[in-house]
């Protein structure tokens, strides 16, 4: 039938074609939109673009066959730090320059979002070419990876520079919130819990900063408003309850290096309750409202909502003076009750499809060169896992201390440090909370 | 020839939309009935639905979908017709539209953040409130707009950022020549038996507009309901949306929670349904209340009031904006801002620097995916929109066929993204870019269609006729005719797939498996982080993305015509130089 119809028309045109100038003139006027060359050109132009995009994708379905392209090494890490993605750029471009690998932070706003994408693959079946080679975790995290068997084993002893955590002396390096690591992570960096306020609100409000939580709690009593802490979903969250819980029960510290058992978590959480009743009213937004991420909390100290908050990387916050994401009056300090304290790990996936060239990766970030530089207060701040002991003295000199910020911790006072809590305490506390609170989500 | 190409092209475009979206939701599907081999759920059952339903908040989650999104849906329509009452015979209204049209490309997340800089306790207006005052901090986080229980700073924001949609579409249905002179007629005889313009509005012209944008407004209906980003960042999570609920679940770190996701995924579906059967109600109730007014033939109805609406509407829009550029743009280059200030103490462009150094490779993706995305599906669109005027399709297919072309916008996004990929990872599981492309056409091709069909459909199809009678082929009439006569629509429909493309959040993350950066990607990780600064940079250069797809379709179309007018000409001359001899 169209057929017909074309043939049809085509004798038409032709009859016309024949009829003279006067039709012809008439089936000119409507001349195309695009010339011929355009047409050409923008056809040329889609077909380039479909060539790209499956050069690429076929271009990642044979990583380490194709032996002239650099390996490739995929590090899937929380994005949400300027200082820690620029870090990252560095160290890129160090091992592209000395290993020709190609390192490519994929930058996560939920370190979770990459776990689960592991799974993903898991279970359809993809168990040796997977998305993730590298992944930035600890704690519950980890816990969940080993236990779904996501990551591969006993890499880390492989590693040269591994030695110099001194693991043998150090067992943090080889505990994950006291689940053992068993060679799956390795450790990259510490951390421990600080707080910090705007020294000008303070002054304002004619208070001091708590040095204590019984402190705390009197503070935002008398300030309502101005202390939150986000949802325990959030890691932030869950290590605030944490020093709550373990700063409320001073004489039963040892049940919580145990896994959790339904009657030791009688036991401490009814001062924890306790607490948490008379706090939440007098926290930001009543606490009906409480945050999902810890990062928003430093943008509120930063917009003046809130005069008093808490961090894992007590470096971060003279940097966001620097960068000015926070006023010039705040001041970091520790809690004289406690500060948590733990290590953070590179894991490496079991479907890792470049399993070699991640190590070296790995091996790289426990440099010494590395280290000291992810330690600069300018770069990142975060504390090395290197023992100084291990170290030669022209190692140890990178590593000499800059000048102190205003708003830096005061690293000369002594703090007392809280290990954190066997990984199970985590569920555990969190789950009753939930409970006890709402599901936040 | 032809007519069979286009009919290929339209099958192409029915399964491109159908399977990922039904694969996506069989996905869903069997974790919530308890099947997902991959945590040792291997036996099916409703395990997972009496685990919801015995959820404290579950009623209230849902509660608060419903609200918010079918709320915000009303309001805005509300509003959209209100304006267009007010201007509709106005030469104000270009300048409306042009006024609206930069909430329209703005992607939601950065709309969100965006009324945080403004309407927070420490933003701009709380900021003007204390002008003259003391340096006293900033009241501690009681106020009502962000946060707040019930769920109204989500369903405004919710209809500040539909609004602009809904009128777009009015408008491209106003301005079709045919439909333009109906109302014409239908206004001139309104305004003979003494009806005032506005009666005259609603009376007869809203109901015929109503009709033809049914569609895209169910769809910003659903969307309204499931959608993630607004309740995250401006919604109280005590409780949250449901679709905010299901977004945690699905990235818990007890991997066994996926099951309660499916199944609240699968829930959620429900609750859109819900909105739309709440919809459809009200709307008989209005059609009720128009023919009694109809009856009645009042010739006023209350119009200095929708008036003042009107231009109150307009006000707010010039007001929000304003401050949001100025906000927006002060805080990307700001040094210390303290409170109460409303000029930061210093200029810096540190956070530019930090923002463009890392964004060269994202911004090469997301132009790259955009422009390949919305060309494609403009292709596809209008193939099949000729396939249908070509032969159009048996009365069943082709309601079948509208159902499945909104399949993709009336199964909420949460529902079935994480469903495809686990599919993805059955089929090619390395073609990332290929996936991250069907994921994105999938919300690209549905909303390119709606902006072109109502162009296409009431094109004036006497042209085509005198052209076919004129001997020309079909393809002929579909390139020569069609093509420079809808030139302005389909240039502004694939700027709007672009900038639907752009927006992408979750599609691209859960498709690409974060190995695509985009610029909204690296946006989204930045509101996770802590410098507002950054953030601002980021909302800038999200909002400014989608424009560079607007200003192309509103500048080409005068450049093609003169240049179209100009070879036309020197044919001509040429011609006739040719007859002189």
């Amino acid at each position: 039938m169209i057929g017909r119809l074309m043939l049809h028309s085509s004798t038409k045109n032709a009859a016309h074609m024949s009829s003279g100038g006067q039709a012809r003139l008439q089936l000119r006027t409507n001349s195309p939109l695009f010339t011929p060359m355009q047409v050409l050109f923008f056809t040329c132009m889609v077909i380039f673009s479909v060539f790209v995009v499956a050069q690429t994708a076929v271009g990642n379905t044979n990583d380490e066959a194709a032996s002239e392209k650099p390996p490739l090494v995929r590090f899937h890490a929380w994005g949400g730090s300027a200082q820690v993605n620029g870090y990252l750029q560095w160290v890129a471009l160090q091992v592209k320059t000395r290993f020709n690998i190609e390192l490519q932070h994929v930058k996560l706003a939920d370190t979770s979002d990459a776990v689960s994408r592991v799974l993903a693959e898991k279970a359809a079946g993809n168990h040796d070419n997977g998305s993730v080679d590298l992944i930035w975790i600890n704690g519950e995290n980890f816990a969940a990876m080993k236990k779904h068997g996501l990551l591969s084993a006993s890499w880390v002893s492989e590693l040269n520079n591994f030695s110099l955590t001194n693991p043998e002396e150090n067992s943090v390096m080889t505990t994950d919130f006291g689940e053992p690591t068993l060679g799956m992570e390795a450790p990259w960096g510490k951390a421990s819990m600080v707080f910090y306020y705007r020294s000008e609100h303070m002054k304002s409000l004619g208070l001091m900063a708590p040095k204590t939580t019984e402190q705390l709690l009197r503070f935002s009593q008398k300030a309502p408003g101005r202390f939150t802490y986000p949802v325990p979903s959030d890691y932030l969250g869950i290590s605030f309850i944490k020093y709550a819980a373990l700063a409320l029960n001073k004489d039963k510290h040892s049940v919580f290096y145990q896994p959790v058992s339904d009657a030791s978590l009688k036991t401490v959480l009814p001062p924890l309750w306790k607490y948490l009743d008379a706090l939440h009213p007098t926290m930001w937004q009543q606490g009906d409202h409480m945050l999902r991420h810890a990062s928003q909390l430093q943008r509120l100290v930063g917009a003046g909502e809130l005069s008093l908050a808490f961090s894992f990387t007590a470096s971060e916050i003279p940097s966001a003076v620097t960068r000015f994401d926070l006023p010039e009056d705040v001041r970091t300090y520790a809690m004289q009750d406690g500060s948590l304290a733990n290590v953070h790990f590179i894991g490496l996936t079991y479907n890792s499809g470049s399993k070699a060239a991640a190590k070296t990766v790995v091996n790289f970030l426990l440099s010494p060169q590395a280290q000291a530089k992810k330690q600069e207060i300018t770069v990142w701040g975060d504390d090395t896992v290197l023992d100084m002991t291990t170290l030669t003295n022209a190692q140890q000199a990178l590593f000499k201390k800059e000048a102190v910020h205003p708003s830096a911790l005061d690293k000369s006072k002594p703090t007392a440090l809280l290990a954190e809590p066997h990984a199970s305490w985590t569920d555990a506390l969190r789950d009753a909370w939930y409970e006890r609170y709402g599901a936040r989500y | 020839m032809f007519a069979q190409f286009t009919r290929i092209m339209r099958w192409c475009l029915l399964l491109l939309l159908c399977i990922p979206v039904l694969a996506g939701l069989v996905g869903v599907i069997f974790p919530a009935l308890g099947y997902f081999p991959a945590i040792g759920a291997n036996s099916f059952s409703l395990d997972v639905f009496r685990t919801l339903f015995a959820l404290d908040d579950i009623w209230h989650m849902v509660w608060l979908s419903l609200f918010t999104g079918v709320g915000s849906t009303l309001l805005a329509m509300a509003g959209a017709f209100l304006l267009l009452a007010t201007f509709y015979q106005s030469s104000w209204l270009e300048k409306v539209q042009g006024l609206l049209s930069p909430f329209l490309v703005f992607p939601h997340a950065a709309a969100a953040i965006a009324l945080l800089f403004v309407l927070s306790p420490s933003g701009i207006f709380a900021r003007l409130m204390v002008l003259g005052g003391d340096d006293a901090p900033p009241a501690a986080g009681s106020s009502f707009f962000p946060y707040d229980e019930f769920g109204f700073s989500v369903l405004l924001a919710l209809s500040l950022k539909e609004l602009p949609f809904i009128i777009l579409m009015a408008l491209s249905v106003m301005s079709q020549p045919l439909i333009k002179k109906k109302l014409l007629g239908y206004v001139n005889v309104g305004a003979s038996l003494g009806y005032s313009p506005t009666a005259s509005f609603f009376k007869l012209v809203a109901p015929s507009i109503f009709t033809q944008i049914k569609l895209p407004i169910l769809a910003v209906l659903v969307f309204a309901t499931s959608n993630v980003e607004i309740p995250l960042i401006l919604g109280s999570n005590n409780p949250s949306t449901l679709a905010v609920a299901i977004m945690h679940w699905f990235n818990h770190i007890d991997l066994s929670m996926r099951l309660l996701a499916s199944g609240a995924a699968v829930l959620q579906v429900a609750v859109s349904g819900v909105a739309l059967l709440l919809f459809f109600a009200v709307e008989h109730f209005l059609m009720y209340l128009g023919k009694q007014s109809l009856m009645k033939g009042r010739r006023h109805g209350a119009d200095a009031l929708v008036r003042g609406i009107g231009y109150g509407i307009v006000s707010l829009y010039v007001i929000l904006i304003s401050t949001v550029i100025y906000a927006v743009v002060m805080y990307s280059i700001a040094k210390h801002w303290p409170f109460p200030a409303l000029l930061p103490e210093g200029v810096t462009f540190l956070h530019w620097g930090t923002a463009l150094e890392a964004l060269a490779t994202p911004l090469v993706n997301s132009l790259l995916l955009g422009m390949l995305v919305s060309t494609s599906a403009m292709l596809l669109v209008l193939f099949t929109l000729e396939s249908e005027q070509l032969k159009p399709a048996a009365r069943h297919a082709n309601s079948a066929f509208s159902i499945s072309l909104f399949l993709p916008l009336l199964v909420p996004g949460v529902a079935f993204l994480y469903g495809l990929v686990w599919f993805q990872q059955l089929v090619l599981q390395n073609a990332v870019w290929f996936h991250t492309y069907i994921a994105h056409m999938v919300y690209v091709v549905p909303y390119v269609f709606l902006s072109m069909a109502v162009a296409y459909r009431k094109f004036d199809n006497r042209y085509a006729m005198v052209a076919q009678s004129l001997g020309k082929t079909p393809w002929q009439v579909f390139y020569r005719i069609k093509l420079p006569l809808m030139l302005n629509a389909i240039l502004v429909a694939w700027a709007l797939g672009l900038a639907i493309s752009f927006s992408q959040y979750l599609p691209t993350l859960l498709a690409s498996g974060g190995t695509i950066a985009t610029i909204t990607t690296e946006a989204v990780a930045s509101v996770s982080g802590s410098s507002t600064r950054l953030t601002a940079v980021y909302v800038i250069i999200q909002g400014a993305m989608p424009l560079i797809g607007f200003v192309i379709a509103w500048y080409l179309p005068g450049v093609l015509m003169k240049n179209r007018g100009a070879s036309i000409k020197e044919k001509n001359k040429r011609r006739a130089v040719l007859h002189g001899t």
